[in-house]
């Protein structure tokens, strides 16, 4: 562990061409994010929030601009070592919980630490250990169709906090929820920043932006406000809901 | 430390291909079960027929070691020629007789047992009995070490019947079956039959030997060579069986070189203008027949296994397909391409090994199923076994490059958004 933040985005641009036409999705975006923090960052669609979210989880290099995590630069990596980055420093919950349906909970669980060489038994057992601490520890043989949404969302957030990472990249994680179950995946998320965890969070939703202590709101690739949640979400905020 | 964490990485990543694979092919049984057929018939293919040639050739060695693997047939032909040139020149040299003969028993020191073999066919009668076309081998005592079987009632030729040209006859199983039908073995004894007219009388059976290459091997008579050069023409040509100790069987052939071409007066710069024949010659040619077999079996079985190569690279490429989301959240969870390259490669693997196990089964149980209801053996070889599953993994693993490529291949951010 470096000293300094523990994200480190300067002049972040990340182009793509569609047809002939280049698409400019990340502009220059800069932005740091200390250790224990909890931040959202919101826009619509097209804002360029799935792409940053892309390039924070190591998924995707910018075009141009640095990004810095935990001291290292991860725009100078080859691919392998991304692949082992993500595994060390990343845990991600996406929207539609992308756990492997053949595979139990625990299973689920486990596979981090398959890619990082972690002895079979020790897997398990903190496999277990992490299941337990979303509230799952009488599911770990469900496989997730056996599983309702809440559940499969609290595994693969197991998933995402078994390797014990420095971050959560949580996309969207309650747009297939209920909004009782969102409620309750948002207090776990409460929890976990409580405990220390740093959690970005990636949502078109100024409500669930409101909950994060701060967010940081895109438009057409660039940030345009960063400051607290409440005050960033209500900033346009009926005009960043879609109808 | 490194290195046994990275190895334990490769490791636990392998098993997971492994349980990937066994997984898939439990739960999609009928596509996995179409996928191997190809494999597996091409496998079953090869090993049915690499097992019975096998058995065949292990069948056919012990006959011919029966017969006498370490004796040496000296002959005026050669067992195997080339062409209608060499024939003529065969044709043209001088009989092999008893001056011979008496040269190579007199010298031939490595020789543990020497026999002269005059042949011909006739009928034997007895009475209105009648055994037609019957080998006549005017021979020794010493013939029946030479491999030539054993006798099973009454006694062989002494060497009193030959030294004074007795009328005694050794018959064959077959023979003795036909001109004594209903007797009891002893009781032929003494009895006469009427080799090509003239009469001889029975001193004892030969044991029953079978076939070899579809021959009769019991449809012959033993008589004292003086005595088949009384009644069959002095001047027919003999060959001389002469067998020795295996480690000594080339040595032996040099001396017989030596002892014939100097008896019959072969210029050095001349030719040797007699044969040496072996019954290895038999093996030999017999393995160049079921070896151009083997190799048709070998291509006909490649071919089929290319096919259940592609077969594989196929439903590769559609579990591939299939599979993209999957590939994107562990590409997202920390799996290099390198690993997503080796899950696919073990999955196509096992797949095929599965397939190459099946067939060799199958492929066994058919050989065994052949050699019982023909006159075909089968042999179960383990290399026969391994080669059988290892080269179905290794289609399965060429095979699954391509796609095991295309998964590693695949970007992992549209990977995760694939529908």
């Amino acid at each position: 562990m470096s000293a300094g933040p523990l994200i480190v985005v300067e002049r972040l641009c990340r182009f793509y061409e569609v047809g002939g036409e280049v698409v400019r999705a990340l502009d220059g975006v800069g932005f740091a994010i200390e250790r224990g923090e909890w931040v959202g960052i919101i826009g619509q669609s097209g804002s360029g929030k799935s792409t940053l979210m892309n390039v924070l989880g190591c998924l995707d290099t910018p075009t141009s601009g640095t990004y810095r995590l935990n001291g290292t630069d991860v725009q100078t990596l080859a691919d392998d070592q991304r692949a082992d980055l993500r595994n060390k420093e990343i845990g991600f919950i996406f929207q539609t919980f992308q756990l492997l349906p053949r595979a139990t909970a625990l299973a689920n669980v486990m596979l981090p630490l398959v890619y990082r060489g972690v002895p079979k038994g020790e897997r398990r057992d903190k496999a277990e250990e992490a299941l337990a601490a979303v509230g799952l520890t009488n599911r770990m043989t469900h496989r997730p169709n056996e599983l309702s949404g809440g559940q499969r969302q609290r595994v693969a957030i197991a998933r995402a906090l078994v390797g014990e990472p420095s971050m959560l990249l949580a996309d969207e994680p309650t747009g297939n929820l209920d909004s009782a179950t969102g409620d309750e995946i948002i207090r776990l998320f409460d929890d976990l920043h409580r405990r220390g965890h740093t959690i970005l969070l990636v949502t078109h939703e100024p409500r669930l932006a409101a909950r994060c202590p701060r967010a940081i709101r895109l438009i057409d690739g660039r940030v345009i406000a960063d400051g607290r949640g409440s005050e960033i979400a209500a900033l346009g905020g009926a005009a960043a809901v879609p109808a | 430390m490194r290195w046994v964490r990275a190895l334990r990485r490769v490791f636990a990543e392998a098993l997971e291909g492994v349980e990937i694979a066994v997984e898939n092919l439990v739960t999609a049984r009928l596509r996995s079960a179409l996928t191997v057929l190809g494999i597996v018939i091409g496998v079953m293919t090869v090993i049915a027929i690499v097992a019975i040639i096998q058995g065949l050739n292990a069948s056919f060695q012990a006959q011919i070691a029966n017969l006498g693997a370490h004796t040496l047939y000296v002959s005026k032909w050669a067992w195997f020629t080339q062409g209608r040139e060499q024939w003529w020149e065969l044709r043209n040299r001088k009989e092999l007789g008893r001056k011979e003969l008496e040269a190579v028993e007199r010298e031939a020191t490595l020789a543990t047992a020497v026999a002269p073999m005059g042949m011909t066919q006739s009928d034997l009668t007895r009475g209105d009995l009648e055994a037609p076309n019957v080998q006549v081998i005017g021979t020794n005592a010493q013939y029946l070490a030479t491999g030539a079987g054993t006798v099973a009632v009454g006694r062989f030729l002494a060497e009193t019947d030959v030294d004074l040209t007795r009328s005694t006859a050794v018959l064959g199983a077959d023979v003795a079956d036909r001109l004594f039908p209903g007797f009891d073995p002893p009781q032929m004894l003494g009895r006469k039959v009427a080799v090509n007219g003239k009469a001889f009388e029975v001193v004892g059976v030969l044991e029953r030997r079978g076939q070899l290459l579809g021959q009769n091997m019991d449809s012959n008579v033993v008589v004292p060579y003086t005595a088949f050069q009384r009644d069959f023409g002095g001047r027919r040509s003999l060959s001389i069986a002469v067998s020795t100790t295996p480690e000594n069987l080339s040595a032996l052939e040099d001396q017989l070189v030596e002892i014939l071409r100097r008896v019959r007066r072969v210029p050095p710069e001349k030719k040797d203008d007699f044969s040496l024949n072996r019954q290895e010659q038999f093996l030999r040619t017999y393995e160049q027949l079921t070896g151009s077999l083997f190799e048709v079996a070998i291509a006909v079985g490649l071919i089929t296994l290319l096919v259940g190569g592609i077969g594989i690279m196929n439903i590769m490429l559609v579990s591939v397909t299939e599979r993209i989301r999957e590939i994107g959240v562990r590409r997202a969870l920390g799996a290099r391409r390198s690993t997503i390259l080796l899950q696919f490669l073990v999955e196509s693997s096992i797949v095929a090994a599965v397939g190459g196990a099946l067939g060799t089964a199958l492929g066994l149980g058919l050989a065994q199923l052949i050699a019982l209801v023909s006159p075909l053996a089968a042999a179960v070889s383990a290399s026969a076994v391994v080669l059988g599953i290892g080269f179905s993994a290794a289609v399965g693993l060429v095979f699954g490059i391509w796609p095991a490529w295309r998964a590693a291949r695949l970007d992992p951010v549209e990977a995760l958004r694939h529908e």
